[in-house]
């Protein structure tokens, strides 16, 4: 065969072979994955990696199945004065709830933890535990905070912030420093939050790093959980 | 000529591949283990050429089948929780020590030829001087 030729497929066999490889370190850069000495710390990281993408492939169906049925609903409703004033009801509850994306007016505040200082004496006052972020909250809600976010965490009626370690937990779900925390409402009353003797203002003469922003276009995701009543029930 | 083409091709894939979506995590596996068996395919074509006895359809063929029955035999191992791929790698890894031994030897001789070629031919060229 024509030694050309023979270049020619392997040129091309090895231009498969580098998108292969190339796709491949991609991807396990992606996922954060390096190879651990132990056999078995791989495996429950592999296993971890995977239950999580199927998490994100359910969630995505379920998300496309409630937009259909939305699209369902609106349907129905066009027709149907009744109707149309149900499934305007269904939409301010699912607003109140925290199942819907937001957006509006509102404030930004980034809390991270101070730099190591040897003239303050406790270090425990650098870091931003999950009571000030409740504090923080606290304020907002105080202020007139419609709907309120911790990291893309969106706080409900049913949201825990709780300390788990160096971490904190909103929603059973992991959220660390720098936590940033949103609130959409009347921007006059949140930026009270920033007034002098503040909590806020604590923080800061404490060795935290704060954060203030006005915002006039923040976005809240919705809140990703089920909500589920068991116990409670309405009285007749 | 031969390395010059497989750079060419090399550099254009890793073109490609850095602007290709990533793949799913799950199957990242079957990837890897497909890749493996390319490689050895890609050097035991180079070992081919380099002997002259390099076989376009059995290459082509190597290619593809080796890639596919190792992807299909990691994902029987996966059912019966046993590390088949880690038989595939052995293999494969060996080969491609094997290959990668034949590349060098003939590169080798190929060089210390040219060499003893210059040295005789500068020998000659002072005894022509001295004469």
């Amino acid at each position: 065969m024509d030694k050309k030729v023979e270049a020619i497929i392997l040129a091309i066999m090895c231009f498969i072979l580098t998108i292969g490889i190339c796709i491949q370190i991609n991807t396990v850069n992606n996922n954060g994955s390096t190879v651990s000495g132990s056999q078995q710390e791989n495996n429950l990281k592999s296993q971890v990696l995977k239950m999580k993408e199927k998490y994100e492939n359910q969630y995505a169906e379920l998300e496309r199945a409630e937009r259909e049925l939305e699209k369902e609903r609106e349907n129905i409703a066009s027709s149907n004065t009744e109707l149309a004033e149900l499934e305007s009801k269904i939409k301010k509850a699912n607003l109140l709830l925290g199942n819907t994306n937001v957006t509006g007016t509102g404030i930004k505040v980034t809390l991270s933890d101070g730099k190591a200082d040897p003239k303050i004496l406790d270090a425990e006052n650098l870091i931003v535990h999950a009571e000030n972020v409740l504090a923080v909250v606290n304020e907002m809600k105080n202020a007139g905070a419609e709907a309120i976010s911790i990291n893309e965490e969106r706080v409900t009626n049913t949201t825990a912030i709780s300390c788990d370690g160096n971490i904190i937990i909103v929603n059973g779900k992991k959220v660390g420093s720098p936590i940033q925390i949103t609130a959409i409402g009347f921007v006059e009353l949140l930026s009270n939050l920033n007034r002098p003797g503040s909590t806020l203002e604590t923080f800061k003469n404490n060795g935290k790093i704060v954060d203030f922003k006005k915002n006039s276009n923040l976005e809240i995701p919705k809140y990703t959980g089920v909500l589920n009543f068991k116990y409670a029930k309405t009285v007749k | 000529m031969l390395f010059i083409a497989i750079l060419i091709g090399c550099i254009l894939g890793a073109i490609v591949g850095i602007n290709v979506p990533i793949i799913s995590y799950s199957y990242s596996s079957y990837l890897a283990i497909a890749i493996i068996a390319a490689l050895d395919s890609v050097f035991g074509g180079i070992t081919g050429t380099l002997k002259g006895e390099f076989n376009f359809k059995v290459f082509i063929s190597g290619f593809f089948c080796n890639s596919i029955l190792s992807m299909l035999l990691t994902y029987l191992g996966n059912k019966l929780n046993v590390d088949i791929y880690l038989a595939a790698i052995v293999v494969f890894v060996g080969r491609m020590f094997i290959n990668l031994t034949i590349i060098r030897k003939y590169y080798i001789d190929k060089w210390s030829e040219k060499y003893q070629e210059y040295k005789t031919r500068k020998a000659n060229k002072i005894q022509e001087e001295q004469k």
